[in-house]
């Protein structure tokens, strides 16, 4: 047994979502991803005096939906408070953030690693804003600043510090993205910045009860670099330990290149932020109708839709996870095996080809050129033994995309790739593939039982694959008796 | 004693056609010439002013009825307001070549009505100070006698309207800033509620104590001021939605009213002994009238000032964080790190006073220091509004001192701040309560400076306050 066994890892995380709205949390400047750096910005954007915050209504809904999906509780009055720090980026030199009493508190976000459930507590959610950019790497001698994501709308999902591996940190942050996507409050896309997170990373002996003293890795944006650098930051606290030494509390930076975390700060020099309630702001107020209403109007959870497609439709739990991936496509699957009465060619059908298909033309589920009827129709041919699987998967599933206008049966007729139980049709290619191969007749006469998926797979080449299998099969067997 | 005196009497006069909004704004930029040495005017718009005083002429001649409310009203603006297009500077070395780029909805709101603004005045920078001497462009002396302050900040727009270079001017009031200087010239000064008129482009000081205040001759050009700029504005979610009434349409106040004063404030050690004998003869002859005064308990006197400072220094600490010369501003030439891009530009841009409220108001929110000052400052609040919410419920009025001495001698009492914060113990209660308070003359003393006395009233309750103070103001003098 290793040193490393006798600890286990405390993780909590801070996960910022940046909220799916046309404008900013205080004004309404865009929030368009990509734009030329300091085009969205006015004067609420860049601090001028005399400017005041105005609160984005979105931003509150979001939270609330958030909130009632994670089933926290939600503070019928909540505040904001200003986060007071200078840096280049933050053109107030505060922030606009909720410190004392945040609008949603208490929570969980349930998901499974393989057959074990993890249900990790969320302590708060608070609205905040978020700050501009630095850019250190354009100019040699200056730092850019780009202000366009300054007053971006965010959210701050702060968990109980329930994580002991990187891994479920990562189901976590997946299992987070597919909810803000269902509940259309972010893209979650963490590589434009949607989502990322803050680590606090701590280690202690199995079986302590007490949690160790804490470090914070900021803003990871990718799910791969986390996992790094949570184990780093696991292995040098251990090591540290295991040598005699202590840990301090410290704020730190992960470098990808050297797969190192290094101290931004330490306890002694950490910010004062001087909070304090944000006069300009009057106090957030949601009423019980209000709530009741984005209470009704919530969207699916991914952890029902999973249930369901497990429970409902019988499907096992890599595809019911799959399909669940995205709502559109879940409630796609759903509709689809309703209409088609077989949930599990339904579900291979979209795993194997509308996916892909999408995937590849980088199109959503809405814009897929073929109806549920087509694909019904399509699913019927092979039911009723009309198409092969294959064929219908190979041939009949590219063509009917490209002629989107006709029915599989009118495009399976059309190449001619229709099943044929035509007895006098496959007696002839029977007694063909019999006469070419003399030996194989011989061999199997002789108690080689197991050629007769030679013979079938030779009568299919010959047939191209029209040949209904049950038939030929009976033909085979009774011509070789 | 000015020209015109109020409003009515210059658009009686405009009807007439014996004057033209040309003409006025000559007037007044002639004065303005005149009075230079009084340092009343940072920057005045000369050109700009004629140019629409000449096209408001023109619009009343072709249709008389198209004018707006404040057709002939010429203003000063104090420089805290944004003006679109217009330098703005807070009388700080920190802004010396800003230019707003919008304009503020108060200052939208006049202009829309067809006032006139010519120029932008002097102040206390950043509004911090009693005395208008802690301007970067210099002080601005008391027109009565210009050895003497003309109170503060908003000092430039108090001497603007006493010396007769426009009709009345827009201030702002945090702890006082309008209503003290109003006393020490001799003038009309007005704080409405909390959240009457929009904040929107009134560079913040204190957010939750700021209001744009007005000063003038006259209740009645007080009220109309009011009336155009007050009501519900989306770009502040701290201003009220609560209907406008027409003020200047109700300037006399029906029956007897009740009004409570304060025995403690009226009894201060530090009330000179000529504004308290003046101030009791007015509550005499109040009575006289047959209104109702009471002296009535108010056991916070002493917390007031303490409880305005500590929110104000901690709420203007965090306010002028944005002035870092990153985006715009005074930019150091010689920072080589970040950190001393903001030591530098920040020490080399703020003035004395500033930064010793910056500093204070940094350490009463720091960790450690925040419970024992800022909280229990906030809580000192709640106690005195709910105090005075009491008081409220019984009377319609509260009356008081508006300072306790006349204007003092330009440099007399700079090196002592505490002696300067205290002298505002009668104005601050106004803006720590949200409440609507209005100062009007009451008297001078032997030297022949002025000082004045202020009511107070329930918040929202300006109409009532306005016909109050302009009924006694004309019938008692």
């Amino acid at each position: 047994m290793s040193v490393y066994d006798k600890y286990e890892t405390v993780i909590g995380l801070e996960v910022h979502v940046q909220l799916s709205s046309l404008t900013k949390a205080f004004c309404a400047d865009r929030t368009t991803f990509g734009a030329p750096p300091n085009s969205q910005t006015s004067v609420i954007s860049l601090a001028h005096p005399g400017t005041l915050p105005r609160l984005n209504k979105k931003q509150v809904a979001h939270a609330v939906r958030l909130g009632l999906a994670l089933g926290s509780e939600i503070n019928p009055k909540s505040y904001f408070d200003r986060k007071n720090y200078f840096y280049a980026d933050l053109p107030k030199g505060y922030q606009i953030t909720q410190d004392n009493l945040p609008i949603c508190v208490g929570g969980v976000l349930p998901f499974s690693v393989g057959e074990r459930a993890v249900n990790i507590r969320i302590h708060h959610i608070h609205m905040e804003e978020d700050a501009g950019k630095s850019i250190h790497d354009l100019s040699d001698h200056a730092t850019m600043i780009d202000l366009n994501r300054a007053g971006v709308p965010l959210l701050e999902v702060v968990t109980e510090p329930d994580f002991r591996s990187p891994e479920e940190v990562d189901i976590f942050m997946n299992t987070m993205r597919q909810l803000v996507r269902y509940l259309e409050i972010s893209d979650g896309n963490m590589e434009q910045g949607s989502m990322r997170c803050d680590c606090n990373v701590s280690v202690r002996l199995k079986g302590e009860t007490t949690y160790g003293e804490r470090c914070e890795i900021k803003n990871m944006n990718s799910m791969r670099y986390a996992r790094r650098a949570i184990a780093y930051e696991s292995k040098r606290q251990i090591d540290l330990l295991e040598a005699g030494h202590s840990i301090t509390q410290q704020t730190l930076n992960f470098d990808p290149q050297t797969g190192i975390t290094t101290p931004l700060r330490n306890k002694e020099n950490a910010h004062d932020y001087r909070y304090f309630p944000d006069p300009d702001l009057a106090p957030v107020v949601i009423d019980k109708a209000s709530i009741d209403h984005l209470r009704q109007t919530l969207a699916v959870l991914p952890w029902e839709v999973t249930t369901r497609l497990r429970d409902e439709f019988k499907l096992p739990a890599k595809d019911a996870n799959l399909l669940a991936e995205e709502k559109e496509i879940a409630l796609y699957f759903i509709d689809l095996a309703t209409l088609a009465n077989d949930p599990k060619a339904c579900a291979n059908l979209i795993i194997n080809k509308v996916r892909p298909y999408l995937q590849q033309e980088k199109i959503s589920i809405e814009k897929f050129p073929l109806s549920q009827k087509q694909l019904v129709a399509f699913i019927k041919l092979i039911q009723t033994g009309k198409l092969s699987s294959s064929i219908a998967y190979q041939r009949i599933f590219p063509a009917l995309i490209e002629s989107p206008e006709q029915t599989p049966l009118a495009v399976a007729e059309r190449l001619n790739l229709i099943q044929s139980d035509d007895e006098d049709f496959l007696t002839k290619i029977v007694d063909e593939v019999l006469a070419q191969h003399p030996k194989e007749v011989a061999a199997y006469q002789k108690g080689k039982k197991n050629l007769i998926g030679f013979f079938m797979g030779e009568v299919m080449k010959k047939s191209r694959g029209k040949a209904a299998p049950k038939t030929c099969n009976a033909l085979l067997r009774k011509k070789l008796a | 004693m000015p020209k015109y005196s109020n409003l009515q009497v210059i658009q009686s006069a405009l009807k007439a056609g014996s004057t033209s909004c040309e003409k006025l704004v000559d007037y007044y930029l002639a004065r303005i010439e005149k009075q230079q040495a009084l340092n009343i005017y940072i920057e005045t718009f000369a050109e700009e002013a004629r140019t629409r005083a000449r096209a408001l002429d023109q619009k009343y001649r072709e249709a008389p009825s198209s004018v707006g409310p404040l057709f002939g009203m010429v203003v000063s603006i104090k420089d805290v307001l944004c003006y679109k297009d217009h330098k703005l500077s807070a009388a700080s070395k920190m802004l010396h070549n800003f230019t707003a780029s919008f304009s503020a909805t108060a200052i939208e709101r006049i202009l829309a009505a067809d006032a006139i603004i010519i120029g932008r005045t002097n102040c206390d920078e950043f509004a911090m100070g009693s005395a208008n001497e802690s301007s970067y462009y210099g002080p601005t002396r008391n027109a009565i006698d210009p050895t003497r302050v003309p109170g503060g900040s908003s000092g430039g727009s108090a001497v603007s309207v006493q010396a007769d270079t426009c009709l009345a001017a827009l201030g702002s009031d945090t702890g006082g800033s309008v209503r003290q200087p109003a006393s020490f010239c001799g003038l009309v000064g007005m704080k409405p509620s909390y959240g009457r008129i929009s904040r929107y482009g009134l560079l913040a000081y204190a957010s939750s104590f700021d209001q744009i205040g007005i000063i003038a001759n006259s209740v009645a050009d007080t009220a109309i001021l009011l009336e155009i700029m007050a009501g519900a504005d989306e770009f502040d979610s701290t201003v009220s939605a609560e209907a406008v009434p027409a003020y200047s349409q109700h300037l006399s106040f029906p029956g007897k009213a009740k009004i409570a004063y304060f025995g403690e404030a009226m009894q201060h050690e530090g009330l000179d002994p000529e504004i308290k004998k003046q101030s009791f003869d007015f509550i005499e002859a109040l009575r006289g009238a047959g209104h109702q005064v009471a002296a009535v308990d108010f056991e916070y006197l002493a917390y007031l000032v303490p409880s305005y400072y500590v929110l104000t220094m901690a709420e203007a600490s965090s306010n002028l964080s944005r002035y870092d010369g990153v985006r715009y501003g005074h930019r150091t030439a010689t920072a080589t790190s970040l950190e001393e891009h903001y030591r530098k530009s920040r020490t080399e841009g703020f003035g004395e006073k500033v930064k010793r409220r910056i500093m204070l108001g940094t350490f009463v929110l720091s960790v450690g220091y925040y419970d024992a000052y800022f909280k229990k400052a906030q809580k000192a609040r709640r106690l005195i509004q709910d105090r005075i919410l009491q008081v409220l419920a019984d009377y319609d009025f509260i009356i008081m001192p508006v300072t306790p001495s006349v204007a003092w001698k330009i440099g007399e009492k700079q090196g002592n701040p505490v002696e300067i914060y205290l002298s505002d113990i009668y104005t601050v209660l106004a803006n720590l309560t949200g409440l609507p308070a209005i100062a009007f003359p009451l008297g001078k003393n032997k030297n022949g400076m002025p000082f004045g006395i202020q009511l107070m009233s329930a918040k929202f309750t300006e109409k009532n306050l306005l016909s109050f103070a302009n009924t006694i103001t004309q019938n008692l003098r």
